[in-house]
């Protein structure tokens, strides 16, 4: 069960009135004025960052929907191993396991999703997707950089290293159902929260010289030399033309691009015929698959269908 | 597609230096779980003062409550001597909203903090447009009267 912080004021008659039992969910903390004074601000509005309690960590839990049935485990997941001089529990073993859990199903979905990229860009799709920064922004997404217990490198700058605090507590977080809750239910944390987030294929695949590479491609895939054919164009002579280009492989289309001149037209269809191939997605694979596979992959899975 | 990849340390810098304008997923709430916006509620009040009468009614009577209907919101009873009773409201985006209460009765407490509680934090703005999208149209939304495919209609073909 949660637990309610209620410290309850001496000599305060609503603090006399306001009895909480200890069986309630409720995240309700009634506190003395300079404890809690923190993050209310002050008269100018400023904001000053408040030292999270008990009940930050309980409302966090019930935010993310989660039952972990032992009040200090949040409490140590949001603990960065540089608070207190690392003598309080921290989240560094769970940040450990919880960094391979979190690899591993992204892995999982990614070859699943994605059956034409190469491992280096499938590792640089899950760098930029669901690397630190973008842990950091699900963190922020779920109010844990209130709920954060560390120490800033320096004073001045007490911001600094905090996208990098926020990776590891939801490193971390996955690490904490995985352990207390099992492997199904850590899969469908992440699916929930990270997997459906869109991801951005486009941008991590490398293509530096379109034309090259899509004769390469044709040819390992044993498809006729690539051609490029105007479909449509206006303006030729003027200061503002457009062509309309696509690359034919014998009749069939295989990328369309447009540019201002013929080369640009051209080098862009080469480029979208590319990114067809490598990006191209397999939809219908689902997140979380059958309730009782820990994995995407098992012997009747669609998943397991799709060549690797 | 395969390209040489450095060892180690050189790797991480060149790699850094060429994501640069990447850009960590933009969190679409609702898709796929929903978090609730609203994660804390702190009321102030003042133990001696008139303005803070109804508010301190409304906490001996509702506030646990509301506490124990909604657990993900961190609920905070603070007294804040000499100054006007207000219920502020911090959410997950960063932003916070205030909202005195001085004027309201009891029975108009809790619809404030309803409102504050459903608000997902995001300041107002104007939007310009008709629609909001991630991936909106090149040639603009389909409309029936700037579409030649109509005139195919044979009474509404020009006479000759």
């Amino acid at each position: 069960m949660f637990s309610t912080a209620a410290t309850v004021m001496r000599g305060s008659r609503i603090g006399a009135k306001l009895f909480v039992t200890g069986g309630s969910r409720a995240a309700l903390s009634i506190g003395t004025a300079h404890k809690m004074a923190k993050e209310t601000g002050n008269a100018a509005g400023r904001r000053v960052v408040a030292e999270p309690g008990a009940t930050t960590f309980a409302a966090l839990e019930a935010r993310l929907n989660l039952t972990f049935g032992d009040s200090t485990l949040m409490e140590q997941v949001c603990t960065h191993k540089s608070y207190g001089q690392g003598r309080v529990a921290h989240n560094e073993r769970l940040e450990w396991i919880g960094k391979r859990v979190l690899n591993l199903y992204v892995g999982e979905h990614l070859l699943a999703t994605y059956p034409n990229l190469s491992p280096e860009a499938l590792q640089d799709v899950q760098h930029a997707s669901f690397g630190m920064s973008s842990l950091a922004e699900v963190g922020r997404h779920f109010g844990m950089q209130a709920a954060m217990r560390w120490e800033p490198v320096s004073r001045d700058a007490p911001g600094v290293g905090l996208t990098k605090v926020l990776g590891k507590a939801v490193q971390a977080l996955v690490g904490a159902v995985y352990q207390r809750q099992g492997a199904a239910a850590a899969r469908a944390f992440i699916a929930q929260h990270m997997l459906s987030r869109p991801v951005d294929v486009e941008a991590v695949v490398q293509i530096t010289n379109p034309r090259v590479m899509l004769v390469a491609l044709t040819r390992q895939k044993g498809m006729e030399f690539p051609v490029a054919r105007i479909l449509r164009e206006t303006g030729r002579f003027t200061s503002s033309p457009v062509f309309i280009v696509g690359v034919f492989c014998g009749t069939k289309m295989v990328g369309m691009g447009f540019g201002s001149s013929l080369k640009m037209a051209e080098h862009r269809a080469a480029k979208d015929a590319l990114l067809k191939h490598y990006a191209k997605e397999v939809k219908n694979i689902s997140l979380t698959g059958n309730e009782e596979d820990v994995s995407l992959f098992s012997q009747d899975s669609p998943a397991s269908a799709v060549p690797v | 597609m395969a390209s040489f990849r450095l060892p180690n340390v050189l790797n991480e810098v060149i790699r850094a230096q060429r994501d640069q304008f990447l850009r960590p997923n933009q969190p679409k709430n609702g898709v796929g779980a929903f978090v609730f916006p609203c994660r804390k509620l702190v009321f102030n009040y003042c133990e001696r003062s008139g303005s803070s009468k109804s508010m301190m009614e409304y906490l001996q009577r509702d506030a646990i409550e509301f506490a124990t209907a909604n657990p993900q919101i961190e609920v905070v009873v603070q007294p804040r001597p000499s100054k006007h009773p207000i219920v502020r409201a911090f959410y997950t985006n960063g932003e916070q909203k205030t909202k005195c209460v001085r004027r309201c009765s009891v029975s108009e407490i809790p619809e404030v903090v309803k409102s504050l509680r459903d608000h997902s934090g995001h300041k107002l703005r104007r939007w310009n447009r008709y629609v909001i999208s991630d991936t909106p149209s090149v040639r603009g939304i389909y409309s029936p009267f700037h579409d030649k495919a109509v005139y195919s209609i044979s009474d509404l073909k020009p006479k000759k």
